[in-house]
């Protein structure tokens, strides 16, 4: 039952998906500049009738609505276009940056949950106690210290002082790692390559840590709040008057019940983390999504810009589902 | 008791957060990088270049690596835009010619290069010459990459278009094979600026890319060049290049000539400036491009540091709309050119770094005329040109005519912003009520074009050398559907000025080109139709492993030279 549901639900997505892929065609057309203009460089030397040849190929010189139906003819199809900077299929150039993209989200993701799920159960038992107010204080900071920022400290202090961690990229130079999935941390693992282990490793944690850190923040603080709700109500006291042990209480009763709200927040932040992606991703040049997308869009490269939007939107709306899902099992009494 | 305390904690983490907040990013790098250095040798390279040795992150590594700010456009010779895809093309493919920013355009592949008459060119090719797959390089490969670069539609990939680099070949006719190892180029009008073009054009093998195609050409390109191909990250974001054993030795008036230096050569982009630096700090890259001007003194204290500057090739201007009251009167425009100080602009904003101009070329264009001088900084002369025109200041010094406050706004683009503001600030100390505005490049261009704005600051790249390109885009009136003006964003147009540029084209006799177009200096310089700011040095910088390193000032990185230490 539960298993057609989530079909359904699946189903459910494509409409959606077809909803944005006509609200990205037509904003993205809005902004000005001309992307042939941008295609052939600053100075180029190129003539009218040049212009016009390759205004033609890409379709830009039909009207809007021809050109929408191109477009949406084409995405039936599975095909989002070609290029017109990179000369290459947008699938293509989407699946070889995804991947860098989604393990750098992965680590992100694990980073603030290591960090945030102790301080926020912690500073909730011991609430008003040092350790609640050093954490709060502490995410305080996380929310408020620029991605750009913390990522340049980091740098500095663990690439530059001490030199334990890289500065930048992915993997260094002279290491060799067969590729399967694009995820290094991963693909490391699958062919039992250890040093290309160890170094995936070392360069993704500083990039996960800085765009970690202020999802960690926002957890903790909402983890704390919905503990402290729940550690204030009836059926903690009847656990706790039964003689359960604090621990019990704590991580059985109150814990499952407090991370309704966390997971919903968690699930959220996901945009958050493709987001700041981009950001992440330029201060420590990692290959992925986010500097495809910004670079596509200073160069107008529509179909570039409309492809990886749509992947935005999937996995966010793949990640909405995935937390009803998380719902059902937290909550029995939750039905998708 | 105890919570007081944990507030007076509370507090002072926030103070401590706060207080690194306030700190800049150079003064952090200072203070890392206080490191003892555990061995520094001096040692002499060339006799007036000396080098500071000091052992690296990782000893012995034998390959270079290179850091970008940028990705290359493309990796076609034929069919690129920007300056890191030359870089790297062309230490993968070498040209007919070559240019050496100090000694001007030497021979490469060619043995030689004769113009016949004023429309023909012949050239020889030296023998031997291998293409990185073992083929001998021959007239043939010579004359299909000018094809490759002129015909249309010549790039079959990914749809049939012309090559982006076609301006390059000017007036290009066609090619003829007089035997294996000449060709003679008809072009079908003469072409002074052939040379220094031609530096610019690559060269392929026929035989490989009739086989592979454009496609195959992108995926693995083959050249004639010191470093082979060996493999491309996605988006070009890392290209790793080795050491060509057949190579030929480049030019021989260049030293050094032979193969390549260094085993591997690797290129990395790193788009963030403070990234790019840390890189080079924490010795994870041995040679950094577009390093910020004012993280140069920090830079220069570190040892093992070295940074290198080299006048740049794109001046910056500031453009006046001159269509539009009140830049239509060359007197206002002369009166702003001397009220900003260039110097003070060059100190503050460039650290130093930075050349005034004089005039619409840059010094190292080989028609700039030596005999014009910066605008001076006059401030009494500047208002005297402006009270000419009819500007006087009022009570509170601000400039007014017919009851109107002289106010206007500059466009510029974001990394212009320092220099735009501090001409405004300069601007507004004379009594011009001047502001600033910032815009992407691509939005503001057709406005510009349009006349639609009354001042911009911006720069134009120059980095060949010859008036031709940089006259005929910047300083020609707009001819629409034409290639002439697409720079022009003062709307400048005077007829002379037009014919001038126009015979200097075509005029083969170098002396008289150069009165050809001191004239049309000359005038541009009287009329002023832009405040002519300063010229930029490019500023790199590497670790002290490498050596016979030199930034170069069209932004070429010739890996075949470096060595590591």
């Amino acid at each position: 039952m539960k298993a057609v549901k989530i079909l359904e639900r699946m189903l459910a997505t494509i409409p959606i998906m077809f909803g944005v892929a006509i609200i990205v065609f037509f904003f993205i057309r809005l902004t000005p500049g001309d992307p042939v203009d941008i295609m052939l460089g600053r100075s180029a030397a190129a003539t009218q009738r040049e212009i016009e040849q390759l205004r033609q190929q890409f379709h830009l010189d039909e009207p809007l609505h021809v050109q929408l139906g191109y477009f949406l003819g084409d995405v039936l199809r599975g095909n989002l276009g070609y290029s017109y900077i990179r000369n290459k299929p947008v699938v293509e150039l989407l699946t070889e940056r995804l991947p860098a993209t989604i393990e750098m989200t992965i680590g992100a993701l694990l980073i603030s949950l290591i960090i945030a799920l102790p301080i926020g159960i912690l500073s909730a038992v011991r609430q008003n106690s040092l350790l609640d107010r050093v954490s709060m204080a502490g995410a305080f900071l996380g929310i408020s210290m620029p991605g750009f920022w913390l990522g340049i400290i980091l740098i500095l202090f663990f690439a530059v002082r001490l030199q334990v961690l890289p500065a930048q990229g992915r993997l260094s130079y002279d290491v060799h790692l067969q590729e399967i999935t694009g995820m290094y941390v991963l693909d490391s693992l699958l062919t039992g390559n250890w040093r290309a282990l160890e170094d995936s490793l070392k360069h993704l944690l500083l990039p996960s840590i800085t765009l970690g850190a202020g999802v960690a923040a926002i957890i903790a603080r909402v983890l704390r709040s919905s503990m402290l709700e729940v550690l204030r109500s009836d059926y903690i006291k009847l656990a706790r008057a039964k003689g359960a042990s604090e621990w019990g209480v704590v991580m059985k009763h109150a814990l499952r019940n407090a991370l309704i709200p966390t997971v919903t927040v968690v699930g959220l932040q996901v945009g958050v983390l493709l987001g700041g992606n981009m950001i992440v991703e330029t201060v420590f040049s990692w290959p992925g999504l986010g500097r495809l997308v910004v670079d596509a869009i200073f160069n107008r490269d529509f179909p570039l810009i409309q492809g990886a939007v749509m992947i935005y939107a999937i996995t966010f709306v793949l990640t909405n589902l995935v937390v009803d899902i998380l719902y059902t099992y937290l909550n029995p009494k939750i039905t998708l | 008791m105890n919570r007081i305390r944990t507030i007076q904690l509370g507090a002072l983490v926030l103070l401590v957060a706060l207080a690194a907040c306030a700190a800049p990013t150079p003064q952090i790098i200072e203070k890392v990088v206080e490191k003892p250095v555990e061995k520094i040798v001096e040692k002499t390279v060339v006799a007036e270049r000396t080098v500071v040795v000091q052992p690296t992150a990782v000893p012995g590594r034998d390959t270079l690596v290179v850091a970008l700010a940028r990705a290359p456009s493309g990796i076609d010779p034929a069919d690129h835009s920007s300056r890191e895809a030359e870089t790297v093309i062309r230490n993968i493919y070498d040209g007919l010619v070559t240019r050496d920013h100090a000694s001007g355009v030497h021979m490469e592949i060619a043995e030689s290069v004769k113009w016949l008459d004023t429309k023909t060119m012949e050239i020889k090719l030296r023998k031997g010459v291998k293409f990185h797959d073992g083929s001998e390089l021959k007239a043939d490969d010579v004359i299909y990459s000018f094809e490759r670069v002129f015909k249309t539609n010549a790039i079959e990939f990914p749809q049939p278009h012309t090559a982006l680099r076609k301006g390059f070949l000017g007036p290009f006719g066609s090619a003829d094979k007089k035997d294996d190892y000449t060709v003679v180029v008809n072009f079908t009008a003469p072409w002074p600026a052939g040379m220094q073009m031609l530096v610019h054009t690559q060269i392929v093998s026929k035989a490989y890319v009739t086989k592979v195609g454009t496609k195959g050409l992108i995926e693995k390109p083959l050249g004639t060049g010191p470093f082979k191909f060996v493999s491309a990250k996605t988006g070009f974001e890392e290209v790793m290049l080795e050491r060509f054993a057949d190579y030929y030795g480049g030019a021989p008036t260049l030293a050094p000539v032979g193969k390549a230096c260094v085993s591997r050569a690797v290129f990395r982009v790193i788009p963030e400036n403070s990234t790019r630096v840390a890189a080079l700090l924490a010795g994870e890259v041995d040679i950094i491009t577009e390093v910020p001007a004012e993280l140069v003194g920090t830079l220069q204290k570190v040892p093992g540091i070295q940074v290198k500057t080299v006048p740049g090739t794109r001046p910056i201007w500031m453009e006046f709309n001159v269509a539009q009251a009140p830049f239509d009167n060359p007197k206002v425009r002369q009166a702003l050119n001397h009220a900003v100080d260039k110097d003070l602009i060059i100190k503050k904003v460039y650290n130093g770094l930075a050349k005034p101009l004089a005039g619409p070329l840059m010094p190292a264009n080989n028609m700039a005329d030596p005999s014009l001088k910066p605008y001076a900084y006059d401030k009494a002369k500047a208002l005297a040109l402006l009270k000419e025109a009819g500007w006087a200041p009022d009570a509170s010094g601000m400039l007014m005519k017919d009851g109107k406050p002289f106010a206007f706004v500059i466009d510029t683009i974001d990394s212009m912003r320092p220099i735009a503001e501090a001409t405004a600030t300069m601007l507004r100390d004379v009594g011009i009520d001047a502001s600033v505005r910032v815009w992407e490049y691509n939005v503001v261009r057709p406005k510009l074009l349009a006349r639609e704005r009354q001042a911009y600051v911006g720069d134009w790249g120059d980095s060949t050398f010859d008036p031709v390109g940089h006259m005929e885009a910047k300083w020609h009136s707009l001819v629409t559907g034409s290639t002439y003006g697409r720079g022009n964003f003062s709307g400048y147009a005077n007829k002379r000025v037009d014919e001038l540029i126009k015979a200097g084209e075509t005029e083969n006799d170098p002396a008289k080109r150069k009165v050809l177009y001191y004239e049309a200096q000359k005038l541009i310089y009287d009329e002023a139709p832009a405040i002519f700011l300063i010229l930029p040095e490019a500023i790199e910088a590497a670790s002290a492993r490498v050596q016979n390193w030199q930034p170069a000032s069209d932004s070429r990185e010739n890996l075949h030279d470096v060595c590591l230490k």
